[in-house]
């Protein structure tokens, strides 16, 4: 459920127009799925400028900076991303390039301007950092609602938010041993995700600390990934973001790696 | 007060002895359950000492842990699938342990691999970032996938899995150094309950010092108690008395209890040093006692008045056991000029239990005796008169007095010569420890250590630490306050911000990521109008904190790692673990996955954007082990197969001289840290500190020498004894190729306070006898009677005191106990030879003058 984590939140109108739905009759699935929706594929593509303050269990701080663009092929299916480093000015220039897929392993390429080297990244693992960040991989483009079994859990005391818990299908490919996830049940975004070990004591938490209205899809803005290891985090806030840009399918191709389509980052 | 009042309100009151005496032992005692046991090598140097500050600071710096090493020892090659899955038993049962720092462990389970990825096609499917082995192997060749995949990470082969494939590592960073000890336990009984083919071994230092502690405080428990039963045994050997020999006993206990209960309750932890302070005290509180017990009786008469002839003993006693009281005490106070604080308040601690030993002797010794029956009395005459009779020691006596006097300038020329050779012995001594070696070579402890460091590059760790010295120019400053003034003015910029930036711009500061975030969110939430400015700053900002990333520098990391290569083919360092080696692997894997790829980038760049990559795995925060994160400063670990002293002291002295004849290509400041390195620099401390406090225990008891016998040629005499036995100890020691680690550093300050208590006894008494006898050869004759017996007896009742050390599993126990009951042994033994020689010799010589 990283996925909800994940701060390309652009939400998408169906959960305001979904209104109509007895919230009981919804299943963990189907919640899932519009939640996944909405933090993931709101509009048909969408921009964001993306900060990350890792924040160490010293309160040393360092920082992060890129654009990501998004491109939908199909809603729940298939994303094209593209994200575009811009600091530490030592990174400038470096670029991730994702052909996420719903059915078969993303594909993921990199580039590297200093090195002047594209290397593809072998499908793997995607729980590993991003860019030495609290999010992982996974937190930024989407956990696949496949991968997990979820219950919705009853206990839920406020009724604001449907309260789910997930099982990792395959337990050995993940850290956790289950995650629950608070969703909100008028706009479907996931405002808080707590991943447990199997003695139940708490690995990570993802908190919404602000969303924001952006064209009409509730947004984002700023979260926070906690390790209770370390006590390290990291904040994720993003600006300009923008839904239904118009991104030409070209700007996700590796030309794009080596010559940065300036005109769509900003 | 004068003493004779005191003995008075003692013989008269001695209920009112005996009552305070026990309030005050009540009392102390109950300050015993606040014992803290304190086995850390790092508290011989003060809080405050340099070395051990910048050491606390490079580990939060660098978040380096206190490390439990547990090692998988196999006959045969450990990647077998068998083999592999039991070491990730043992690795998820460490995980389970509360007190482990999960995130930081180092296992074969929990690090990554970084590698090409390749379809059957050999079509190279890009680079991959994965556990190295999160699950045990489903096979024999998944087994020996992962030996080649250990093969290919340098920072991971020879440390965690050894070099002739034989073992396998894992490191357990604990969160607490003294929650080593029950880890290991822990550990041992899961490894012990494994059905493997593996064995097992626990080393590293903590674990070493916290099992320490958990046998000193056994050893305390029981070595204590035998010193006490042996001296005991040893005064009823003397007077064949029970309530008689009590009486030195109770002094003993209570002396041992007043003083360790005030350390207790003063707040001192028990340190390896204070944990002998029991066995030290008992011997020596209970000597006085015998001179007592010994004098009475010989005057001691049925009939006579017992308090008067206390009055008698006590007149005549007082002030050579005062004498000896405060020379001994001295010697220990002297150990308080070191700079080592557990042997200063080990010194503090028994020259004042000395002197209370003393008060309590000359109060509550003839307080007890006045109040024995006449029988026992009685036998107490007997059982002295017995021991007055011709015994072997006696004859022995006789004949050593004899020698003495005849072949004085024989003596005198065989004691020239072993001195000689004594202080060449000295000019040998090698100057060296290891906690470790506090062990027996049979103490599993010692096991581990010499298994797993004949298959590592080394379970010893010692830190160098690159700093960038601040640039003192300053940078853009004029730039950056004109930009700044208006917005400070505008109260868009706060003054602390401000105020950092100046300082940083004239380099009295590093620039940090902090300030950009700081203005990044000004940026963000300032005025259109000043955008302009805001993104200057920023942008110069950015710059400087770009270029004072001195460990992204492709020179230095070149430099680095030609330091590592350079360290390793002196043969000295087992491995060396740096920035440069994840740099140059992640760059392979970036291009060929190839050696010739293994190489840093050309720019700064470079390295940042392979250094994020390294950042994209499952254990990013491992860099910072290495660097911090504004890349100002560096660590190699280095691993070494020893923790000995000279060991590290060369590899400091070996990298001095190579930084000094290749400077690296940025000014850059070179320090250690490390316990290895802690070690090195509380021992030159400790070498220096004993030589002052020996020289000035020296001086001042040769002082009062001459200020008791009121001569300075018996004062000079005094000190002969003292300072041949040091000397033919020490000299012993050199020979012997005996390191000079700490408990032998401080036995010079115990020679010294208890040796001479022999010669003062032997002189006053042989002036009181040339006085009574008018003759110094007859009193000379005399003196190998009653005198000497007396001083071989109390070097007896020493020695024997200290022999249950040397039943202790722990070497420095087994070492101050040998070489204390040697040094009573040389030193009574010379003070009854060389002492008369030498008066025999002066004699003749004033006699030939008079002549």
């Amino acid at each position: 459920m990283n996925s909800f984590i994940s701060k390309l939140a652009l939400v998408y109108c169906l959960s305001q127009m979904s209104f109509g739905y007895a919230e009981e009759s919804l299943t963990a699935q189907q919640i899932i799925n519009k939640s996944n929706l909405a933090s993931y594929y709101a509009g048909n593509d969408g921009r964001a400028q993306a900060r990350m303050v890792i924040v160490d269990g010293k309160g040393q701080k360092q920082i992060r900076q890129f654009t990501i663009l998004r491109k939908d092929i199909e809603d729940l299916g298939d994303q094209q991303m593209m994200v575009f480093f811009s600091r530490p000015t030592d990174v400038k220039g470096t670029v991730f390039r994702v052909n996420k897929k719903i059915n078969s392993d993303d594909e993921r390429w990199l580039y590297l301007p200093a090195l002047d080297l594209v290397k593809r990244i072998s499908a793997g693992d995607k729980r590993t950092s991003f860019v030495g960040s609290n999010f992982y991989y996974e937190d930024v483009s989407g956990r696949n609602p496949q991968e997990d079994n979820l219950t919705l859990l009853t206990s839920n005391e406020d009724n604001k938010h449907y309260l789910l818990k997930g099982q990792p299908k395959s337990p050995e490919s993940v850290e956790f041993s289950y995650y629950q996830a608070k969703i909100d049940k008028k706009t479907f975004m996931p405002v808080n995700v707590v991943y447990f070990d199997q003695t139940g004591s708490k690995l990570r938490e993802m908190k919404v600390l602000k969303m924001k209205n952006v064209q009409g899809h509730p947004t984002v803005v700023h979260s926070r990934i906690h390790q209770f290891s370390d006590n390290s985090y990291t904040d994720l806030q993003f600006r300009g973001v923008a839904y239904d840009v118009g991104l030409p399918s070209t700007v996700f191709t590796e030309r794009s790696l080596r010559t940065v389509p300036k005109k769509w980052l900003k | 007060m004068s003493y004779s009042k005191i003995l008075q309100y003692a013989l008269d009151k001695p209920k009112t002895i005996y009552l305070a005496l026990l309030l005050l032992v009540i009392a102390t005692l109950s300050l015993f359950p606040l014992l803290q046991i304190d086995t850390d090598p790092e508290n011989m140097l003060s809080r405050e000492a340099p070395a051990r500050v910048f050491h606390n600071q490079t580990k939060s710096k660098f978040t380096m842990h206190d490390m439990v090493v547990i090692g998988a020892v196999s006959n045969e090659s450990v990647f077998t699938q068998a083999r592999l899955s039991d070491i990730n038993k043992v690795s998820n049962f460490v995980l389970s342990l509360d007190g482990v720092i999960k995130q930081d462990l180092l296992a074969l389970n929990v690090v990554d691999n970084i590698k090409q990825e390749r379809n059957e096609q050999d079509e190279n499917l890009g680079i991959r970032f994965e556990y190295l082995m999160k699950q045990s192997p489903h096979s024999e060749e998944e087994a020996k996938a992962v030996k080649h995949a250990v093969k290919r990470l340098p920072m991971l082969d020879n440390t965690l899995v050894s070099g002739d494939d034989k073992a396998v590592a894992i490191y357990v960073p604990i969160k607490s150094k003294d929650l080593s000890y029950s880890i290991a336990e822990q550990v041992r009984e899961f490894t012990n309950n494994l059905d493997s083919t593996l064995q097992f071994y626990i080393t590293g230092l903590p674990v070493a010092e916290d099992q320490f502690g958990y046998e000193m405080f056994v050893q305390m428990g029981v070595a204590a108690p035998l010193a006490g039963v042996a001296i005991f045994l040893l005064l009823w050997y003397f007077f064949r008395n029970f309530p008689l020999i009590f009486a030195p006993m109770i002094v003993a206990m209570a002396t041992v209890v007043i003083t360790m209960g005030s350390l207790i309750g003063m707040g001192f932890t028990v340190h390896i040093m204070s944990s002998m302070i029991a066995i030290f005290l008992m011997p020596i509180a209970v000597v006085d006692s015998v001179h007592i017990l010994s004098e009475f009786s010989e005057h001691y008469k049925k009939g006579d008045d017992v308090k008067a002839t206390l009055k008698k003993v006590m007149s005549h006693l007082y002030t050579p056991m005062l004498y000896t009281s405060v020379t001994s005490a001295v010697g220990f106070y002297s150990l308080m000029l070191t700079p080592i604080p557990p042997v200063k308040v080990f010194g503090a601690f028994i020259g004042s239990g000395i002197l209370l030993a003393f008060v309590l002797t000359i109060i509550f010794i003839p307080a007890y005796v006045s109040r024995l029956s006449e029988q026992t009395l009685e036998r107490l005459h007997l059982a002295v008169s017995r021991l007055e009779r011709k015994s072997a020691l006696s004859k022995t006596l006789l004949v050593l007095g004899g020698f003495a006097q005849n072949k004085a300038k024989l003596i005198l020329m065989s004691f020239i010569a072993v001195f000689v050779f004594s202080i060449e012995g000295i000019n040998r001594i090698e100057i060296n420890d290891n906690p470790t070696n506090w062990f027996k070579t049979d103490h599993e402890i010692r096991v581990a250590d010499k298994t797993l460091n004949a298959h590592f590059a080394g379970t010893y760790d010692a830190w160098l630490v690159l700093d960038t010295s601040l640039n003192k120019e300053e940078i853009n400053a004029t730039q950056l306050t004109e930009l700044l003034a208006p917005l400070v003015t505008a109260s868009v910029v706060n003054k602390n911000l401000a105020q950092e930036l100046t300082l940083a711009s004239k380099g009295k500061q590093l620039f940090s990521e902090q300030l950009l975030v700081q203005l990044d969110d000004l940026s963000f939430d300032a005025d259109e109008k000043y955008q302009t400015q805001i993104s200057k700053i920023i942008a110069l900002v950015d710059y400087e904190l770009t270029k004072q990333k001195t460990f992204m520098q492709p020179d230095m990391l070149n430099w680095i790692a030609k330091l590592q290569s350079e360290l390793i083919n002196t043969g000295l360092v087992g491995k060396v673990n740096s920035l440069a080696d994840i740099v140059r692997t992640v760059n392979r894997e970036l291009f060929s996955g190839n050696e010739e790829d293994f190489v840093i980038p050309a720019s700064a760049s470079g390295v940042a954007q392979t250094l994020l990559q390294y950042q994209s795995s499952h254990r990013p925060k491992d860099l910072w082990h290495f660097v911090t994160k504004d890349y100002t400063s560096s660590l190699l670990w280095l691993q070494m197969t020893s923790g000995d002293n000279q060991h590290t002291t060369q590899v400091v002295q070996w990298v001095e001289n190579y930084v000094a004849a290749n400077p690296a290509p940025i000014d850059i400041n070179v320090n250690w840290a490390g316990k290895s390195y802690l070690n090195i620099v509380w021992q030159d401390a400790m070498v220096s500190g004993m030589l002052d406090s020996l020289l000035s225990s020296f001086a001042i008891v040769f002082l009062m020498m001459v200020l008791l016998f009121r001569s300075v040629k018996y004062g000079v005499l005094a000190m002969l004894p003292l300072t041949f036995t040091i000397t033919m100890i020490y000299g012993l020691i050199g020979w012997l190729g005996k390191s000079y680690d700490m408990p032998i550093a401080v036995l010079s300050a115990l020679t010294l306070g208890l040796s001479i208590d022999f010669a003062i006894h032997f002189l006053q008494r042989t002036r009181e006898l040339e006085i009574k006898l008018g003759s110094l050869l007859i009193a000379l004759q005399a003196m190998f009677n009653e005198p000497s017996r007396a001083i071989s007896r109390n070097a007896i009742v020493i020695a024997i005191g200290f022999t249950p050390l040397l039943l202790s599993p722990l070497v420095p126990y087994v070492t101050v106990g040998a070489f204390l009951a040697s040094i009573m042994a040389i030193s009574a033994l010379v003070t009854l030879i060389l002492l008369p020689a030498c008066l025999t010799l002066l004699n003749g010589n004033s006699l030939r003058r008079k002549l």
